[in-house]
């Protein structure tokens, strides 16, 4: 907030009126108008709905024209959204990051600027699929299907929201703005826009700078005529919750180069400083939530996060979430796995099994149809099966670290510039509060540079929807940030293809780009 | 030394205002800079920005055409796999004035005849060189007005003496054929003659040196229409001159060889000259001058000239059609796959490695993977459908059974639908194709 200034898109103000007289007899409108246009401290055009006018004479009277406004804020204007007796309590917003898997929700006191509850849980929409592509082929494929798959996720949204006001003992009136962030596809199908051509070659979405609409035009169980903003999209692949972890890193406003990844399945970079941007998505797959890997899991209670391996003996020394037998592995065990298998020799650079490895471990179990090492045997794990990583695992692992790897090298690639001028690397996602910037490196998914240059910041995309909430200048930057981000479609030349193959190595094919790591292995 | 998009993008308005056709100055500016775009695209450039700009992404090596669609230089790189060669070499076959009427018009319809058909793309001999070796003006004039009646193609009339020129151009002058040489001897005249008639002309010199000086002395007549010719004979020391000409024109952005390379063969035979015509293609010549007509030994070298000037930034794939391994007979089982080198091969070495010799239909996805191919709507069952029954795999086989990848089950039902074969949800890695040949 501290760069941009603290402006909500929404504000409460207390005004007492005059009350009306035979010789001051201007309407009740023109009074209350005439009294804020005082208060307020910026003069724009002011206005107030129909709905409000309905009710606005009794409500004047009730309150003895001593009353509480809350009005929308925007650049063109102030927007009155409900009239209520003189009052204390302060107005809310609530910023929301709808995840393609998780959905988290943050109720925001518009007049401290201090988020006061939040509530996450998971996407409904995953009963018709479990990644954007099943759910735009879903929500594509008959008429009525679109508007289910918006009720699903507005549903989710009305959830957390009842449970939030009901801990806070709020009314949905009392929500007189939302901020959503999401990928491309999650904003269409959150706005109930078809979302057909986000997926077919040459992948456009239907627009990147969305008009703010009203809450009950959606569903969203808030102030009716709350406005509901949503993040724009920079192309089919690089969303609003990119834009807005972006803003949230603060690299519109960095002299410094920056590069931000949000290490997750659809693996969007941004690189750029305050005066040019250039964004890719990298579609590294689900491997670092756990999904395509046999033992994979979320990083939750049970889930191995940390692997040691004796180099001589091959004993296992694990770590596991929640301090309980392991019943499965997480993202950041899987790296330090692959770093650690590495190490003691029992794959190769290419991620081969070795079928000869001296120590003769029983760990090892190579047989002509399957290749695996076994992490902890089943009478220490908290289910009845050995808990093992598999080539299979390794290769697909191997494939997703690849894959961001080419993608950062491709947009340094586009802009021509070389590792060292990165002054800082920010890291988002769900997945980048467990990373290990040592193992990450080690095994190549994130560049050879020194570890303090490194930072995490978890869910950027709910900070950056926060931010624009409180900031009419950030929202303004967000906007902008959009218009000007450049998009790389990797599909198009041979550069990713050339990087995501050299990169298909431990750490990569050209050494000389992991100058810490080329001596140990 | 060529500028960079964030280079570029310095002298831009950063409007981001997408009036250009891409969505951001940025991305603007990287399209100039590799030679994708135009500046004149843009309507809020500067004045300023635009002189900056122009002189530093002026092409490196200038566009000349002639005749009937030849385009000869506008170059940027000493190696294919840096970007792209644009503009294939243009093939001449030359014919002489001293012939006979009639063997000049066998040869010509020859020439004409020069036409393949390879593996859907069509090759032809781009033009005729008419050499002056008769001596005579007149006779001259009349063999170029004879070849130009019998060939469409494009023209190139070549002879030191500018009575020569002066004799035959005038008639062929629309077609805009190529003209040459102007020497040190002779280019004034021969200059003058092309810009009257403004057709490109070949300025020529024994030598690197000799040939800048002869260019700067040529451009100092306002023309710029020029084709090089550094006037060796001899193959080594024409690989060595047309390397240097085109790495000082690319490389030291050095602007008198700022212009296209014609080269002419000196072997005799037609074997040895087609090996020496391929050097010169392979090695920058923008124009070959040959003496061989024969079909047999031209296809070769336009094969070559076709594969050079293909576009390398396309991804990596192997060809869409049917693949077998091993000795297969007509119970050997089917896979489906796409034709993304990386994902075939993995199919390919595990097929081998179970020893049942199979059939393979790599599936036509602009070189994408299964999923990514699935995703972009590539990977659709009517396509599969469709390739199926294109690849004649029926014919080849008494069962119809498809195995189609673990990843995309859900397109089975469909595809059995439209394909009439029964379809089996083969594993979801290709390294389960073993154990799962052995459970079959």
């Amino acid at each position: 907030i501290a760069s941009y200034g603290f402006h909500p898109l929404a504000c409460k103000v207390n005004i007492q009126c005059t009350e009306p007289t035979l010789t001051d007899n201007a309407s009740d409108w023109a009074r209350l108008s005439l009294e804020l246009k005082r208060t307020l401290p910026v003069d724009k055009p002011l206005g107030i709905s129909l709905s409000v006018l309905q009710t606005l004479p009794e409500i004047l009277r009730q309150a003895h024209w001593d009353l509480s406004i809350t009005l929308t804020d925007l650049e063109s204007g102030y927007t009155v959204l409900r009239v209520e007796p003189a009052n204390t309590r302060p107005a809310y917003g609530i910023a929301i990051d709808i995840g393609t898997t998780t959905v988290v929700v943050y109720l925001v006191d518009l007049t401290t600027g201090k988020i006061v509850d939040k509530q996450g849980s998971y996407n409904k929409q995953a009963q018709y699929g479990d990644d954007v592509i099943s759910r735009i082929v879903y929500a594509v494929d008959a008429p009525e299907n679109l508007k289910e798959i918006q009720n699903a996720v507005v549903g989710t949204l009305n959830v957390l929201i009842d449970d939030i006001l009901k801990r806070q003992a709020l009314q949905p009136q009392d929500i007189a703005a939302a901020m959503v962030a999401g990928n491309t596809t999650m904003s269409q199908l959150f706005l109930g826009i078809d979302p057909r051509y986000i997926r077919l070659e040459p992948y456009i979405p239907t627009m990147n700078a969305i008009p703010a609409a009203q809450a009950r035009e959606i569903g969203l169980r808030l102030h009716p005529e709350a406005l509901v903003h949503t993040f724009p999209s920079v192309a089919s692949y690089v969303g609003g919750d990119i834009v807005s972890g972006t803003l949230a890193t603060d690299l519109t406003n960095s002299e410094e180069i920056i590069l931000f990844i949000d290490i997750g399945t659809n693996g969007e970079i941004v690189l750029g400083n305050h005066d040019w941007l250039v964004s890719c998505a990298c579609s590294a797959g689900p491997c670092f939530e756990g999904g395509g890997i046999l033992f994979g899991m979320r990083a939750m209670p049970g889930a191995i996060e940390r692997v040691d391996i004796d180099t001589e003996s091959l004993e296992v020394k694990l770590k596991v979430i929640g301090k309980i037998p392991p019943i499965g592995i997480c993202g950041s065990g899987l790296v330090d796995c692959i770093a650690k298998l590495r190490k003691a020799g029992i794959i190769d650079r290419a991620g081969n099994f070795q079928t000869e490895h001296p120590s003769q471990s029983p760990r090892i179990r190579i047989t002509a149809d399957n290749k695996e090492f076994v992490l902890a045997w089943a009478h220490q794990a908290g289910g009845d099966k050995d808990v093992v990583i598999t080539e299979n695992d390794v290769k697909n692992l191997i494939r997703a670290k690849g894959a961001i790897y080419a993608g950062i090298r491709s947009l340094m690639q586009a802009v021509a510039i070389e590792i060292d001028m990165i002054d800082r690397i920010v890291i988002g996602g769900g997945f980048g509060n467990y990373l290990n910037i040592h193992d990450s490196v080690e095994i190549g998914l994130l560049p050879d540079l020194p570890q303090e240059k490194f930072e995490f910041i978890g869910n950027s995309s709910v900070k950056g929807a926060r931010l624009t909430l409180l900031s009419q200048r950030a929202w303004n930057e967000a906007l902008e940030l959009a218009r000007k981000m450049t998009y790389i479609e990797l599909s198009v030349g041979t550069t990713f293809m050339d990087e995501f193959v050299s990169a298909l190595f431990l750490p990569h094919t050209d050494l000389s780009l992991f100058p810490s790591v080329e001596g140990k292995v | 030394m060529a500028l960079t998009g964030l280079e570029i993008y310095k002298q831009l308005p950063k409007k981001n205002c997408g009036e250009c056709g891409t969505p951001t100055c940025l991305a603007f500016a990287m399209a100039l800079a590799s030679g994708k775009g135009a500046l004149d695209a843009c309507p809020y450039v500067t004045d300023e920005a635009r002189e900056n700009l122009d002189s530093a992404s002026a092409p490196p090596i200038k566009s000349i055409k002639f005749g009937n669609g030849s385009v000869l230089g506008d170059e940027t790189v000493l190696f294919r796999h840096d970007k792209t060669f644009y503009h294939p070499t243009t093939l001449l076959v030359e014919i002489s004035d001293a012939l006979s009427d009639d063997d000049i018009q066998a040869k010509l319809d020859e020439i004409n005849g020069l036409e393949f058909d390879r593996v859907g793309l069509h090759y032809s001999i781009d033009g005729v060189a008419i050499l002056e070796t008769s001596g005579d003006p007149d006779r001259f004039a009349k063999v170029v007005a004879q070849i130009a009646a019998g060939t469409d193609r494009s023209l190139l009339l070549l002879s030191e003496n500018v009575e020569a020129l002066k004799a035959a151009l005038p008639s062929v002058a629309a077609r805009k054929p190529l003209i040459g040489s102007a020497t040190e001897a002779n280019y004034e005249s021969v200059v003058n003659l092309a810009k009257e008639h403004s057709v490109p002309v070949i300025i020529k010199a024994e030598g690197i040196e000799a040939l800048n000086t002869l260019v700067e002395s040529a451009q100092k007549l306002g023309y710029k229409e020029f084709v090089l010719d550094p006037g060796t004979r001899n193959p080594s020391q024409t690989l060595a001159n047309l390397t240097h000409l085109r790495r000082l024109a690319i490389k030291k952005k050095y602007r008198p060889f700022g212009y296209p390379v014609i080269a002419f063969t000196s072997k005799a035979e037609p074997l040895a000259e087609i090996a020496e015509a391929s050097v010169y293609v392979s090695k920058y010549a923008s124009a070959v001058v040959l003496k061989a007509s024969a079909k047999a030994h031209v296809l070769p070298l336009m094969a070559l000239r076709q594969n050079l000037y293909t576009d390398p930034q396309k991804p990596i794939q192997v060809e869409p059609i049917l693949h077998s391994v091993g000795e297969v007979n007509e119970n050997s089982p089917v896979y489906v796959t796409t034709n993304f080198s990386l994902t075939y091969y993995s199919v390919e070495g595990e097929v081998e490695a179970s020893k049942i010799p199979s059939y393979i239909l790599p599936i036509d996805t602009d070189g994408t993977s299964v999923l990514t191919a699935y995703a972009a709507g590539k990977y659709e069952p009517e396509k599969i459908a469709d390739a199926l029954e294109k690849s004649g795999v029926a014919e080849k086989v008494n069962h119809r059974n498809l195995i189609i990848p673990g990843y995309v089950a859900v397109i089975s039902g469909k595809l059995q639908e439209v394909s009439g074969w029964k379809v089996i949800v083969g594993p979801r890695d290709s390294s389960g194709i073993i154990t799962f040949t052995r459970a079959m």
